[in-house]
């Protein structure tokens, strides 16, 4: 991966300083379509919460379940995965790929007591610049109203 | 010194007594794990009969993840720590003799003079320890082949035997006298008793041949090799779970300003142990593997320490998966070598 | 039983004798109470080596990628070894006729944990009795083999007495697993018995990236069982080594078969069925279930 991650325990150091817990997110966007949509959402200065960390893959075909159970793993309080509409894959295939992979994961993480509200996955494309904002936003929210991952090996 | 008696009705006044002086380790069953040497907290029932299988005394004196060096370099500033065990009196009760004798292989090891190793030794130094002769012998057990047993009783403090309803405490040295001071001296036929329990254990699982035969039969390019490697499917298991393996990692992991050196579990049979940082591996097949764990244990060890690092604990035994049965190994490389068995 | 055995032991002779194949793997009387031990017969006179009873519990398609690489092996076969087998098929890690497969109808076999404290005899029965049956044979539903060169012992029909429910989960699954994985010690043995974890290089012995560090912590054994049970998706057929293997006991196969019941459920997808011919994660429709309209 061409863009890692700082290390989520030190961002959110810094991000706590302010009063409010604010969750750190994981996202993880298809270089064509969402990464392209969140550029967007960025160049056309639409506010969203500046605690997802975006890590770009070159398709929703690349983002391999562990990069979604190492995040939690590690910490982080929500994990999102978005890539190119059905159809629109710069690559043809690769969000079909995707579709299985990332919806096992998804039962994977219910299986394991993770709660669903924690992942989320969609498709959003390179124009989308208004609805990669909203959404963040969304689940921003969401996460938050989970609180804080008390981490994989919480036993009670 | 004379030898005691335990009655089963007074083992918490025996601990309490102990826990006055002592941290007390011992085998204790949390949750649904099998049970493991811990020092006791409230609440915890030990098992000290030795009648339940059990993880081996190396889980208490080399924990399976231990932070050796922790850096950190917040702020600016570098703090450098290394947790090392409290120092402290321990008193180790529970432990089967093989796996007690096993402990003198891990302190050929970590004590040796030249290079001590302070994280081991901290838990080891001030450590006296009790071993125990079940009342019923595990039917995997084979000490008695492996090793004179009589010499395995002067590298432990006491020997707890279990007499039914009382434990016979036979102390070995002063440390370990003082342990069963106040308690009713044993009656002659206690000692009777307890000298059956013992030749009931020298006897247990005796191999066709022993000792020296054992250790001086084991030969580089056998046909043995293959066949265990055949079957070998790499578990690690007998590794992990003898007394005396003790191979271990050493990992640096980085998470922000700190790096924590921690020492973890690794055995002989795991593809990459012998993977060298330029790429080179001379063990990429089982047969160098399997041979190197069994010659290690039985000859190398021996040539290097005067110890036998088998112990006849047998749950290599009992838990290998594809039941290659170490006794059976010996026993036919033994057989095409000698010709006949060998007097212990 | 012994019936099936002099079968076995004849069908190994033949192909051994007309050199069908070099080798049959096969089970063999083992040392240990209760205990089978895998055995690689190659000379025919040796068959009579080969036994079969509810001892016999190991899942010998673990040795067939290695050993029927470039040559035929022969390998006597429960019906959920033939479920490993068809799935390595599946995915090129054999050759449909480099297997030549005794397979056997089974009705169950022995989990030797379950004999601790009753005071039997080491003489191991015909038949499983019920109560020291394996969990996983309890909810298996494929009991003749599905695929094979010769198949012996009467078709066992599925006994609907004998499902039963796995011990329940508690109601906090978080809680649940993490207690469980709190318990391992990563010796890899769940891994090495798996016939469906064939990989020269797991993702654990990875440095480069670390995907999950070697200290046995309960995190970083959550991250190696929850992406092994990924890795299996389609591909585990429920026979229940990981779980026999464990020395800390921990249920590694329920996981695994969860997600796998999923996937049949929404894919229509058996890993153990010779029909499928392509795995799981390597192929898609176009009507596929869509998880962006489904998620939260």
């Amino acid at each position: 991966m061409s863009e890692e991650t700082t290390n989520v325990e030190e961002k959110t150091e810094q991000s706590t300083e302010p009063k409010e817990w604010q969750p750190s997110i994981l996202a993880i966007l298809c270089n064509w379509c969402s990464y392209a949509g969140a550029d967007l959402a960025g160049s056309a200065r639409m506010q969203y919460p500046e605690t997802v960390r975006i890590v770009r893959v070159p398709c929703s075909g690349r983002a391999d379940p562990m990069f979604v159970l190492k995040g939690f793993q590690k910490g982080f309080d929500g994990v999102m995965v978005l890539g190119c509409h059905p159809g629109d894959c710069h690559y043809a295939k690769g969000n079909y790929y995707a579709r299985r992979r990332v919806a096992l994961t998804a039962d994977l993480l219910k299986l394991l007591g993770i709660p669903p509200e924690r992942f989320h996955f969609e498709w959003v494309s390179a124009s989308e610049g208004n609805r990669f904002s909203a959404l963040i936003k969304e689940f921003t929210a969401q996460v938050k109203a989970q609180g804080p991952f008390e981490g994989v090996a919480r036993k009670s | 010194m004379a030898d005691k008696l335990i009655s089963k009705d007074n083992i918490q006044d025996f601990l309490k007594a102990l826990e006055t002086k002592y941290t007390v380790v011992a085998p204790v069953k949390r949750g649904d794990a099998p049970a493991e040497f811990r020092e006791l907290e409230a609440g915890d029932a030990p098992i000290l009969d030795g009648s339940k299988a059990m993880m081996t005394p190396k889980d208490y004196l080399l924990p399976r993840y231990e932070v050796l060096v922790k850096i950190d370099t917040a702020g600016g500033s570098t703090s450098v720590e290394t947790p090392l065990p409290e120092d402290k009196p321990r008193v180790m009760l529970g432990a089967w003799l093989p796996d007690a004798q096993a402990i003198q292989v891990l302190d050929r090891v970590f004590l040796d003079k030249k290079f001590v190793d302070p994280y081991y030794s901290r838990r080891r130094e001030n450590l006296t320890v009790v071993a125990v002769i079940p009342a019923e012998m595990r039917w995997s057990w084979f000490c008695g082949s492996v090793d004179d047993v009589e010499q395995w009783k002067a590298n432990v403090d006491a020997v707890m035997y279990d007499l039914g309803d009382k434990f016979y405490f036979e102390a070995i040295s002063e440390k370990g006298a003082a342990l069963a001071e106040g308690f009713d001296d044993a009656a002659e036929s206690d000692t009777i008793a307890k000298n059956v329990l013992w030749e009931r254990f020298k006897s247990t699982g005796v191999l066709p041949f022993a000792g020296k035969a054992l250790y001086e039969n084991l030969a580089w390019d056998d046909p043995i090799w293959e066949e265990i490697a055949r079957k070998c499917i790499a578990c690690g298991m007998c590794s992990f779970m003898c007394p005396s393996c003790s191979c271990f990692d050493i990992q640096d992991e980085t998470r922000g300003t700190c790096v924590e050196r921690y020492r973890c579990r690794d055995t002989c049979q795991f593809e990459d142990f012998t993977l060298m940082g330029h790429g080179h591996n001379p063990r990429t097949t089982q047969v160098p593997r399997s041979r190197q764990r069994l010659m290690h244990k039985f000859m190398y060890q021996h040539q290097q320490f005067g110890v036998v690092g088998c112990t006849g604990c047998g749950r290599c035994v009992e838990l290998c998966p594809v039941n290659v049965d170490i006794r059976e190994v010996l026993t036919k490389m033994c057989s095409e070598k000698v010709e006949q068995p060998a007097e212990n | 039983m012994s019936d099936i055995q002099n079968k076995i032991q004849e069908e190994a002779k033949k192909a051994l004798e007309s050199g069908e194949v070099g080798l049959v793997i096969g089970w063999g009387e083992g040392s240990v109470p209760f205990k089978t031990t895998p055995v690689f017969i190659e000379k025919p006179e040796d068959a009579d080596k080969l036994v079969w009873n509810p001892a016999c519990v190991n899942n010998l398609a673990v040795y067939l990628p290695k050993m029927a690489r470039d040559r035929k092996v022969g390998v006597v076969a429960k019906p959920c070894d033939i479920r490993s087998i068809v799935t390595l098929i599946r995915e090129k890690q054999l050759k449909r006729e480099n297997v030549f497969i005794i397979g056997l109808g089974c009705g169950g076999v022995i989990d030797a944990a379950k004999l601790q404290g009753l005071s039997a005899s080491t003489e191991i029965p015909d038949v499983a009795p019920a109560e020291l049956l394996r969990d996983q044979c309890k909810v298996c539903d494929s009991r003749n083999p599905s695929v094979s060169d010769v198949a012996l012992g009467e078709a066992t029909p599925k006994s609907d007495e004998l499902k039963i429910e796995i011990a329940g989960l508690s109601e906090d699954r978080q809680a649940y697993w993490a207690e469980q994985f709190s318990r391992c010690i990563r010796c890899y043995a769940c891994r090495q018995v798996c016939p469906g974890c064939y990989c020269d290089t797991c993702f654990c012995d990875r440095i480069e990236p670390k995907w999950t560090a070697k200290k046995a912590t309960a995190d970083e054994a959550w991250m190696f069982h929850a992406t092994r049970a990924m890795h299996l998706a389609g591909r585990c057929i429920g026979c229940g080594e990981c779980e026999r293997i464990c020395p800390v006991g921990i249920p590694a196969v329920e996981l695994a078969r969860e997600l796998n019941a999923i996937a049949k459920e929404r894919y229509g997808f058996d890993p153990a069925s010779p029909d499928e011919e392509k795995p799981l994660l390597g192929s898609y429709t176009d009507a596929d279930y869509d998880p962006a309209h489904h998620s939260e």
